[in-house]
């Protein structure tokens, strides 16, 4: 059992001393929420979970815990940003411990919310179902139904860089099948596709979740900081939100490993992966890359080859 | 009570709705999208959605929105002209907000009408909309408003109260201000059926509520904690976001920023989060608050012990919005609970 | 009088090549159509996608972004980051459905100053065609501007 495997790891790398802190996932306090933990203890690992609430890329964390040996629980698209990470030099991988966790892919709680027909006062996994519980029902949800878009068609949940890993590999899906979402959009107009967009970011509150939830927003000023110059306004103009939008997914490109923890962390609902899994798309197309896979391959645009695609240039 | 209630059919809703926005601004909450609603003003009454009884976007917004112009300015013929925004054109009327997003405008009258200070924008809007509040028949697990001196059927701050009696309203009048609308050609004689209904709901709903969670004493005990080793793993979790901030019916902190272009230009308040890195960073480049664990430290303070101390009630009323919407599971439940325990 | 609507285009040129190339233009007395304003910069792999998106944005009707050939970089590789910067941003903003053909990039060394004024008659068209901006343009009101005719900032 991945849960026991992750625990049985854990105790063995704190007893020993090797790590100042895992990070893993704990019981969330709601049902269908798994809460990101911070142990030190060796008796604390018996905290730690696995199951398919286990929503957070942890590697946000990282930033906050670079100062120590840090054990990191991760599933495919969290050990990629932290390769990420570590091309662009925000710690040393050596000073990590990464369990790696092939995923079985995550529930989207805000669907299964929604099938529902009251507050759910309890859910959990039985095999390949959900079972949800409110005061008047008692609901049986086929588990692969209900999974977040960002999972729906990975094509990288087994870690690819991991310490040790706790389960054997699953099988991947093709690159073919890969970024569903982005295939459907393109299916839309040019002004049905901007139609769409703008809804989304329309009802952007700049809570700027989605920024903090993610492991590769980490600059010290945020573009939508900046007052010299000043690219947007901290209000809620339309095309402000537009803009952020824009440029947070924009930013993301050659570094976002796809795990949608933007999308999940919104309160709402925008919409998001949509945008990054076109720019993934993309760098892969033009330039041969996927984020975090190799450790060795320079991030696309940092980088240049004399063959680079000029078609578009007159 | 001193007037009898009435009733309001929901197949009248719309028509209502028309009615009032015949002579008001209406406010009310909309569905933006499934399970996402916030306060704004409405411009078809179709929009209106009473069924979340936590819209992301509280009833804060409509007396101190989230974005906000102070001012306009503009230079004409080279003089400054500046125009003032404060004005309310028309009397307005804030629905179907629930009694603890009520109970957070008393905490925020106390911010805006300071005696030093009054904000003109806050209280303007304030003094010029009349409350119809919308009791909880079914409090959520994660409401705690009855632990909060609050309670999903409290009256209080309500010029008129709506009670969901499944086909229609219960609509009780309280204050003078409410009992100017009784009568509106939409509100029905109830008869004693539904008055019987409506007390059977309200005592479902009282057994229903979370008054569990006791925060007897947490001033005193966030007086001694200060200096804690606490909080380094209070914070362990949070990713510094401003959900809970922007959610939370009591929050107040904003930033004022001037938007300029050539000649004109206009001066804006936006809500700001004592959680955001950036909001205590002084411009020497000393931040008072440099990591998770000051902010979150501070956000725990001010809600349940520097309030309390200006102001006297606690800044919480247990609406519940932090803890479901934050992304990181933060449960301010949980952390009350490890205080109150130290 | 009704003044029938003008493409307002923004071009950044780099310094060493295009610009040069444009100065070239006009000092061989090339005609091309006079709806571009000019930006200089050092390299075209200065270009930050920021001042595309804050072009569209202010109501600019479209964008030439031109450097030097690819081997040509006064800056030697300059040309090339651009290059894959201009080829994710250019596909991004079509995915959004900003229309295609509003951001354009072209190559002209200092010697190519017929190829400029050829770069900017085609882009011209190709914007004239495509009408003013209306995606994304910030509304003169949300920053206490009254509304000018055309709607823009620009």
């Amino acid at each position: 059992m991945i849960q026991q495997r992750i625990r049985e790891k854990a105790k063995e790398l704190l007893s020993k001393k090797e790590l100042d802190l895992i990070i893993g996932f704990g019981e969330g306090t709601l049902p269908l929420r798994a809460s990101p933990l911070f142990i030190r203890n060796p008796e604390e690992a018996d905290r730690l979970i696995w199951n398919s609430f286990c929503e957070n890329n942890l590697a946000t964390y990282l930033h906050k815990f670079n100062r120590f040996k840090v054990g990191l629980v991760v599933k495919g698209c969290d050990s990629r940003s932290v390769i990420a990470l570590s091309l662009e030099k925000r710690f040393e991988l050596d000073r990590l411990f990464l369990i790696g966790v092939p995923c079985q892919r995550m529930v989207d709680r805000r669907r299964v919310k929604k099938a529902v027909p009251g507050e759910i006062l309890h859910a959990r996994e039985e095999g390949d179902k959900i079972i949800v519980k409110g005061e008047n029902f008692e609901i049986a949800l086929k588990r692969d139904d209900f999974l977040y878009p960002s999972c729906q068609a990975c094509i990288h949940r087994n870690p690819a860089k991991a310490n040790i890993l706790v389960a054997d590999p699953v099988e991947e899906f093709s690159l073919a099948e890969a970024f569903p979402d982005v295939r459907e959009f393109e299916r839309m107009s040019p002004g049905e596709r901007w139609k769409f967009f703008e809804k989304e970011s329309s009802r952007c509150i700049r809570c700027y979740a989605c920024r903090e939830a993610c492991p590769m927003c980490y600059c010290a000023e945020c573009f939508v900081d900046s007052s010299n110059p000043k690219w947007i306004e901290k209000g809620l103009a339309p095309s402000d939100l537009e803009f952020y939008h824009m440029v947070r997914a924009y930013h993301q490109t050659g570094r976002c490993s796809g795990c949608g923890a933007c999308e999940r962390a919104c309160p709402m609902e925008i919409r998001l992966t949509y945008l990054t899994q076109k720019l993934n798309q993309d760098v892969k197309e033009l330039f041969e890359f996927e984020t975090g896979i190799d450790s060795d391959n320079r991030p696309p645009l940092s980088t240049y080859d004399t063959d680079d695609r000029q078609e578009f240039i007159k | 009570m001193k007037w009898n209630p009435a009733k309001l059919e929901k197949k009248d809703l719309g028509a209502f709705f028309q009615d009032l926005m015949g002579k008001y601004d209406l406010y009310a909450p909309v569905r933006l999208t499934e399970g996402v609603s916030v306060y704004k003003k409405i411009d078809d009454p179709g929009e209106v959605d009473l069924s979340n009884p936590n819209p992301q976007k509280p009833l804060k917004e409509v007396f101190f929105s989230q974005s906000e112009v102070m001012f306009r300015y503009e230079k004409v013929e080279k003089r400054d002209r500046v125009t003032s925004t404060e004005d309310v054109q028309r009397e307005r009327v804030a629905l179907g907000a629930r009694p603890c997003d009520i109970q957070a405008i008393f905490l925020l009258d106390q911010v805006f009408s300071g005696k030093d200070y009054t904000d003109v924008y806050y209280l303007q809007k304030r003094k010029r909309t009349t409350i119809i509040g919308l009791a909880c028949n079914a409090p959520l697990t994660t409401c705690f408003c009855s632990s909060m001196d609050g309670g999903p059927f409290v009256r209080r701050g309500s010029d008129l109260f709506l009670i969901d009696l499944g086909k229609a309203y219960l609509v009780e009048f309280l204050t003078e201000k409410g009992e100017a609308f009784s009568r509106n050609p939409f509100f029905k004689e109830v008869d004693k059926a539904d008055i019987n209904l409506a007390n059977e709901i309200e005592e479902r709903a009282l057994k229903k509520a979370d008054a569990s969670l006791s925060v007897e004493g947490i001033e005193k005990r966030l007086d001694e904690m200060s200096e804690s080793p606490f909080w380094d793993r209070a914070q362990e979790k949070c990713i510094g976001c401003r959900v809970c901030t922007y959610l939370c019916p009591t929050c107040h902190c904003f930033d004022i920023a001037d938007e300029a272009l050539n000649e004109r230009g206009q001066r804006v308040r936006n809500w700001d989060s004592c959680l955001s890195a950036l909001y205590s960073l002084e411009t020497s480049g000393h931040n008072p608050r440099p990591t998770g664990r000051e902010r979150t430290r501070q956000r725990l303070m001010h809600k349940f012990n520097y309030f309390p101390k200006n102001f006297g009630p606690m800044a919480c009323v247990g609406c519940g919005r932090c803890i479901i919407y934050c992304p990181a599971n933060f449960d301010i439940r949980q952390t009350l609970k490890e205080i109150i325990a130290k | 009088m009704e003044r029938s609507w003008q493409p307002k285009i923004l071009a950044f040129l780099c310094n060493w090549c295009s610009y040069a190339g444009a100065d070239l233009a006009g000092t061989s007395r090339v005609q091309y159509p006079p709806n571009i304003r000019v930006i200089r910069v050092p390299c075209s792999g200065r270009i930050n996608p920021l001042f595309i998106l804050k072009a569209l944005q202010s109501g600019i009707d479209g964008v030439l972004v031109s450097g030097c050939h690819p081997g040509d970089c006064h800056y030697i590789s300059g040309n090339y980051v651009g290059r894959r910067k201009s080829a994710t941003l250019k596909r991004f903003l079509e995915y959004l459905g900003i229309e295609a053909g509003r951001v354009q990039f072209s190559w002209v060394s200092a010697a190519e100053g017929i190829k400029f004024s050829q770069v900017v008659g085609e882009v011209t068209e190709d914007i004239r065609k495509l009408g003013p901006a209306k995606h994304f343009v910030k509304k003169a009101e949300s920053i206490g501007q009254r509304p000018k005719r055309s709607e823009h900032l620009a």
